[in-house]
């Protein structure tokens, strides 16, 4: 027998010894997976969003970060207004939900191209879909269609409601983000219940968006006595008596997208608002339990966010590559263009293997998703079809079919009874390890553009010094990338390691 | 012999360090965020005024002169003490400094008398001075036979609020160029707004345009013979500017990580922090190495000193930028926050990489000399 005939059996038992196609080779895996017409959804995405960040981004970022410079308390509502005209907070809602319903496989590439006109401004839209990331993962189909139907409204009636996320707290930030450390988190705020809802108190901090957004999907440790299984969250919209805003802070960078405080004093939040409650019985009954529906929400949401923020940092490591690019193209030192040196050119070619390396990190981690993660129920072949080719019109009638019971309870069958743990690893290991690569990557380019183009590069008209400051908040929110390398190694590597603590 | 002199020169660091502690202690902590906002908030003009009176404009300009005629590393000292605080200010020395240097460097040859004596502020405000780049990598403005200067400078720091500076200028199309002194109060001087900058705001920057100023001619004009001489001297401050930034990043760094609880424990205690620390400790470490190196071989006049300066301002202001950047990191969402230091820090230490040309030039006009040397 030539020893390169490997029977059924034999090849199957190679391929599960790891890594397996399903954990790293998920481009590859999307290429048969994958229905047809995704492909066609991500090219006109980039196209919808080439023609926005030309049209309306360039032409007012540098502007509108000096305004912001000057006055601390500059919101681009402008800028909010015009995105609604373009349709673009409901661009990525599934049409059931009211939206346009592009494939979020294309919310992604969507993102590194506004991201590349401006990372304040592209954060306006970006966080946006961050809360709706937060909100999918209740599964609470009732909510959802309330919500996003109150989205397309107002996007409608140019007054757009946006969606924020809202986790961190004063004295607890990462730690309320990583399951794995919640139980030893501090939280100041606190859920009381009482008739017909809940109380809440506290403040919750770098909440972007915040003061542009409308609804605020506010994640709260109901009991603190077993903070690993009582996790709540709730929509908030404007207006809830006891709910307001505080100040916004004063940041390094992406000074478009404000970073607010948002305040909750003896604030009532109704019942019907709470979108997810895992100490409900249908959690803490569960044959998993509370605690594992607790950390596969956390990874449903970090998983959608996290790759998000790695787009958003491709696209400022774009935009310092462009820029470069830009510049040594004109510049002239000692008496030759900068282009010509090999020194400038190797500089260059650094920056577009790192723009390259991060777009294939970030759409690897999207490819995992939609195999293995948050939109996996969406690209299934029929499932996608439907979604893709019906019009508009059908969804709106059978859309009201989401208030019943029973689309939340299939949600959350699929989403989490159904739903093995491996499947989860994969899409947030990738989630995590495409963040903190993407954020590294970025900043290297823009430390590489301010190589390049000396002291042309640190003023602030040049664009480079911008990216400088934009691309180091990658690194921190959505949990640092400390945090996101440990969460990679416990999904991805730790798992084959059974022996091995984590966070000791 | 050396000995002696490498202590007396330890210990008048140390009396400058002293001095720069106190001046840091009593003016450039508080009121360090709304200073960075320049310009669009105010100037440190208070700190800028006592900066004169202890002798910051003067530390490396002659006795004769009303200086204290010091040498880089007194300089170096007073930067990295400053800049651990604010190293805005540190800025400001060190442009002012960078213009004294051409003209000490000048006078060696030829005295300069007329030019010092020109400088009605001389050592109580300081002179303006292209600390960000190299001539090679300016358009530089031209000078005609009637010492009459016209063109633009880009990126002139302290023009804001120098009452001179020394410029490189052409003697017409093609010609190497020349430092001048130039009267900013001149007429047919215009300077633009402030320059919005990535880092070092409290030293103020703005791009000048010149049309038939009166310029002074220093020294003989050998304008690249001066640049590389003030290059090499001014690298070591330009190195402890660095250091200051990566040492006041450390420090805060240690003291947040352990006030700060997350997981349930002060973060000091998490191994990937420590490892961050330790990351950054190396970091200082290595810096200061470097630094004291330059130091000795610049006091005792070792052959070669001047590669090793420019190597250490290349090598420590990667560091510092590097090692900021984690001190930003450690401090998680509050390090990208004004309400702590560590986001300027970062900012700054950028900045400082490329004080006195882009880091790739200096580098390639080290191993220029290299090469030189030993083939």
């Amino acid at each position: 027998m030539k020893p390169w005939k490997i029977g059924r059996r034999e090849r199957a038992a190679l391929l599960e010894q790891g890594p397996t196609i399903r954990e790293v080779f998920n481009g590859l895996e999307c290429q048969h997976r994958l229905p047809a017409g995704a492909h066609r959804e991500v090219a006109e995405a980039i196209a919808i969003a080439r023609k926005f960040t030309r049209e309306v981004i360039r032409p007012i970022a540098l502007d509108t970060d000096l305004r912001c410079m000057r006055d601390h308390n500059y919101l681009p509502l402008e800028f909010v207004k015009k995105a609604a005209e373009w349709g673009l907070f409901t661009l990525f809602i599934p049409k059931i939900f009211g939206g346009k319903g592009m494939s979020f496989l294309a919310v992604y590439p969507f993102m590194e191209e506004i991201s590349a006109g401006c990372a304040g401004l592209g954060h306006v839209i970006a966080v946006h879909y961050c809360g709706a990331a937060t909100l999918f993962p209740s599964m609470n189909a009732r909510i959802i269609r309330k919500v996003f139907a109150d989205v397309a409204k107002s996007e409608r009636a140019g007054d757009p409601h946006l969606l924020t996320i809202v986790v961190t707290e004063p004295e607890s930030g990462t730690d309320v983000q990583e399951p794995l450390l919640i139980h030893n988190a501090r939280p100041g705020s606190s859920v009381r219940r009482v008739e017909g809802g809940y109380v809440l108190n506290g403040k919750k901090i770098f909440i972007s968006n915040g003061h542009l957004s409308y609804w605020h999907i506010a994640n709260f440790i109901e009991d603190k006595g077993s903070k690993t299984d009582s996790w709540i969250q709730f929509a908030i919209p404007n207006g809830t008596p006891g709910f307001s805003f505080g100040a916004h802070e004063k940041k390094m960078g992406q000074f478009a997208c404000v970073a607010s405080e948002l305040l909750f004093d003896e604030c009532f939040v109704p019942d019907s608002l709470v979108t997810i409650r895992t100490q409900d019985p249908e959690f803490r009954d569960s044959r998993k339990g509370a605690r594992w529906v607790c950390h596969t929400i956390t990874d449903h949401v970090t998983g959608g966010t996290r790759t998000g923020t790695a787009a958003i940092s491709t696209g400022i490591a774009r935009d310092a590559y462009e820029r470069a690019l830009a510049y040594a193209r004109t510049k002239q030192v000692g008496g030759a263009p900068l282009i010509d040196r090999q020194w400038a050119q190797i500089i260059l070619a650094d920056m577009y293997r790192n723009v390259n390396l991060s777009r294939i990190m970030y759409l690897e981690a999207a490819f995992a998703l939609t195999l293995s993660g948050l939109f996996k129920l969406l690209f299934k072949k029929p499932v996608y079809g439907v979604i893709r080719w019906l019009p508009r019109w059908y969804f709106s009638l059978i859309a009201p079919l989401l208030d019943l019971r029973i689309a939340t309870r299939f949600l959350r069958w699929y989403y989490y009874d159904g739903y093995p743990t491996e499947e989860r690893n994969v899409a947030s290991g990738w989630g995590s390890a495409c963040k903190y690569t993407c954020s590294d990557l970025g900043l290297a380019n823009a430390n590489l553009a301010l190589d390049l183009m000396g002291a042309d590069g640190l003023r602030h008209e040049n664009g480079a010094e911008k990216c400088f400051r934009d691309v180091k908040l990658q690194q921190i929110y959505e949990s640092t990338n400390q945090i996101n390398q440990l969460n990679m190694f416990y999904c991805m590597v730790a798992h084959a390691c059974p022996e091995v603590e984590l966070f000791k | 012999m050396n000995a002696i002199i490498n202590d007396m020169y330890v210990a008048e660091r140390q009396a400058f360090a002293d001095l720069a502690r106190d001046f840091c202690s009593k003016r450039l902590i508080e009121g360090r965020e709304e200073r960075d906002r320049y310009p669009f908030g105010g100037l440190m003009e208070e700190a800028i005024g006592d900066a004169a009176a202890v002798g910051f404009y003067g530390i490396n300009s002659p006795v004769d002169y009303g200086g204290v005629e010091m040498n880089a590393t007194m300089l170096a000292s007073i930067l990295e003490r400053i800049s651990r605080e604010d190293a805005g200010m540190a800025a400001i020395i060190f442009a002012n400094a960078a213009a004294l240097e051409v003209l000490r460097v000048a006078a060696e040859q030829t005295g300069c008398a007329d030019v010092y004596g020109r400088i009605h502020s001389l050592g109580t405000a300081p002179i303006a001075f292209q600390s960000y780049a190299g001539p090679e990598e300016c358009e530089l403005p031209t000078v005609d036979a009637h010492s009459l200067m016209s063109g633009g400078v880009g990126f002139l720091a302290l023009a804001p609020i120098a009452e001179y500076a020394v410029i490189p200028a052409r003697h017409g199309a093609g010609a190497r160029y020349a430092y001048y002194l130039v009267a900013l109060a001149s007429e047919g001087v215009r300077v633009h707004d402030p320059i919005v900058s990535l880092g070092l705001r409290g030293c103020p920057a703005a791009d000048v345009t010149f049309e038939r100023v009166p310029a002074t001619l220093i020294g003989t004009g050998d304008g690249p013979g001066y640049f590389d001489s003030m290059r090499a001297s001014l690298s070591i401050a330009a190195a402890a500017i660095s250091l200051g930034i990566l040492k006041g990043s450390l420090r805060d760094a240690m003291r947040y990580a352990a006030d700060r609880y997350q997981g349930g424990r002060q973060i000091i205690d998490w191994g990937q922090v420590r490892m961050m620390l330790a990351n950054m400790a190396v970091e200082e470490r290595i810096a200061e190495a470097c630094l004291d190196t330059a130091y000795r071989e610049l006091d005792s006049g070792m052959p070669g000193w001047q590669l090793t300066a420019l190597a250490a301002a290349i090598h420590v202001g990667e560091l510092a930028v590097r090692a900021t950047a984690d001190g930003v990191q450690l401090f998680g969402g509050n390090g990208y926050t004004k309400d702590y230091p560590q986001e300027k820090r970062m900012r700054d230490a950028r900045q400082a990489q490329c004080l006195l040309g882009m880091a790739p030039l200096r580098k390639m006009a080290l191993v220029d000399r290299v090469i030189e040397e030993r083939l």
